[in-house]
């Protein structure tokens, strides 16, 4: 334990002390057995997963910030389900989502070649380049080229296809089931109110980062859901992080969180200079006022970040200032693309420079994050080639892997359902 | 090419680091840097840290929309050892981070956007 612990609780923190758990809490309810790792290496899981995950539940697929005009949209390629979507905000500012899929032969409304595009609809909609068939952003198929020559057609029928869309802080998620079981707000439960109320949309300022790894979804999301590896995976980029601490563990549901608390590492010379553009104010500096009365419930000034694990792929990690200088949070995403490739996103969202030096800080810290995520990454290709090996069947995991044994468990109950 | 570089007034003699090292993008400027030994590393950090308080100081009365060329050069400059610092500071002088994924793997999404420009979020 850093000797920096709080030691009143903050207001309103009680709502939330039944998610807490202690070691020995977490130990009796999940266990301390080793955990098989043939989820991670069979390809028929894989297929389960699709179909009993991914096509059921709610995934974030964009922010609000993102698409933040009448007609701006995003469209999303999701591999995992077949299928490509459009998330867009239509003329009466409502955001809705889309299969990206022209209802007269199926081609691509909004044509993408990348993982993700941003674009704008002119004049509200959308229309698809084979035939010119023009959809609506909210969604009506408004008009056909030569019409009269389908002889009869019910345009009335053939919009696009809508898919469920809803929004939490500013987080947009979709759900493919039609309809979904539960709504966003049930799906998220105490995990949606644990993190409600930090200003999320005032950090519009994101470094996004993605890469496609040769390993199954699950080893990427796991090798981020610890602090276990700090001392040693990221003993180059963060030389001296001292005291690293992972607890308050909280079970939610099918999420479950914790928190990074920690001396920080000592600066490098540059860093030092960089980072007191940012920390020296209420802008980009530490606002641990602003975090949910859940998070650091005790007000502890060692506190660096949250690290939840969001089901099934999603992690948000609150900082507020805290960590890594002036980033407000951090978000990460596994994406399958198969079996044994992954889509992961990266996003380190800082608030607005308001001028060119703390641009340029916020760059320094982007950097040195940006490193320690290449640190991170360069276990996973190797991790999955030993577990694809087949001379282990399982990962011994201890207390501060619990986010790994949460998350294994859940996904065995949802294919098991 | 240097003599035609140029900065706010007492950053001049910077001008040389400027056409090393000064790239408005960040996709331009990882190439600079994954082609840099040990000691361009070592030589940009010598002259740049002393006078970055200095810049900085100078950089924060600079509005990010409008800049003109000097202070856009400036800027580009201090992004370009925002981000060669820590290769001198913690990585030996190593282009890559060690024991790490390849960053030529990693796709920035605002790769090729010029770094003033905050832009689609
Ligand atoms: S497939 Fe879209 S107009 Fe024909
Ligand atoms: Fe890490």
């Amino acid at each position: 334990m850093n000797d920096l612990s709080g030691t009143t609780p903050r207001k309103g923190s009680e709502a939330f002390s039944h998610l807490g758990r202690s070691v020995e809490a977490i130990r009796a309810e999940l266990g301390i057995e080793p955990v098989p790792v043939e989820a991670i290496r069979d390809p028929a899981v894989y297929e389960l997963e699709r179909e009993k995950i991914f096509r059921r539940t709610w995934l974030k697929v964009a922010t609000d910030w993102e698409i933040p005009e009448k007609g701006d949209y995003k469209v999303k390629e999701l591999q995992v389900a077949d299928t490509s979507v459009l998330i867009v905000r239509g003329k009466d500012g409502v955001v809705r989502a889309f299969h990206n899929v022209c209802t007269h032969r199926g081609n691509k409304v909004v044509p993408n070649s990348d993982f993700e595009t941003f674009g704008k609809a002119r004049a509200n909609v959308v229309s698809c380049r084979f035939h010119g068939w023009v959809f609506s952003t909210d969604g009506p198929l408004r008009s056909v080229p030569m019409e009269e020559a389908f002889g009869k057609l019910d345009k009335a029928c053939l919009g696009l296809r809508e898919i469920a869309c809803e929004t939490w802080e500013g987080f947009i998620f979709i759900n493919l089931a039609d309809p979904p079981e539960q709504s966003l707000a049930d799906f998220l439960g105490d995990f949606g109110k644990l993190f409600a109320g930090y200003p999320y949309a005032e950090a519009t300022s994101a470094f996004r980062y993605s890469t496609v790894l040769e390993c199954n979804w699950k080893v990427a999301l796991y090798a981020f859901s610890e602090g276990y590896h700090v001392p040693t995976i990221h003993a180059g980029s963060l030389p001296g992080f001292s005291g690293v601490e992972h607890s308050d563990f909280k079970l939610i549901g099918p999420h479950a969180s914790s928190t990074i608390y920690g001396l920080g590492m000592e600066a490098a010379s540059s860093t030092a200079v960089f980072a007191s553009r940012l920390v020296a104010n209420d802008h980009h500096g530490p606002r641990p006022d602003l975090l949910p009365p859940g998070i650091n419930p005790t007000g502890r000034q060692d506190f660096q970040f949250e690290l939840p694990n969001i089901f099934p792929n999603f992690l948000i990690h609150l900082a507020a200032g805290c960590g890594y200088p002036g980033i407000a949070f951090f978000t990460h995403q596994f994406w399958p693309l198969d079996h044994g490739r992954t889509l992961w996103e990266g996003i380190n969202y800082f608030r607005p420079a308001r001028n060119a030096a703390e641009r340029v800080a916020q760059m320094h810290t982007n950097a040195l994050h940006r490193n320690a995520w290449l640190e991170d990454t360069a276990t996973m290709e190797d991790t999955y080639q030993g577990i694809r090996a087949g001379v282990i069947d399982e990962m011994q995991l201890m207390d501060q892997e619990f986010l790994i044994r949460h998350a294994a468990r859940n996904f065995d109950a949802h294919l098991a359902g | 090419m240097t003599d035609t570089v140029t900065l706010p007034g007492r950053f001049e003699d910077l001008a040389p680091l400027v056409a090393t090292w000064a790239r408005p993008t960040e996709n331009a400027r990882s190439k600079i840097r994954w082609s840099a030994g040990p000691e361009d590393f070592s030589d940009f950090y010598e002259v740049m840290l002393p006078r970055l308080p200095e810049i900085l100081d100078y950089l924060a009365t600079v509005p990010l929309e409008g800049m003109d060329e000097a202070d856009t050069n400036l800027f580009c400059l201090a992004a370009a050892f925002a981000e060669a610092a820590p290769h001198h500071e913690l990585y030996g002088g190593s282009a890559d981070v060690p024991f790490s994924f390849s960053a030529r793997r990693f796709v920035p999404g605002h790769g090729d956007v010029p770094s003033w420009e905050t832009g689609r979020n």
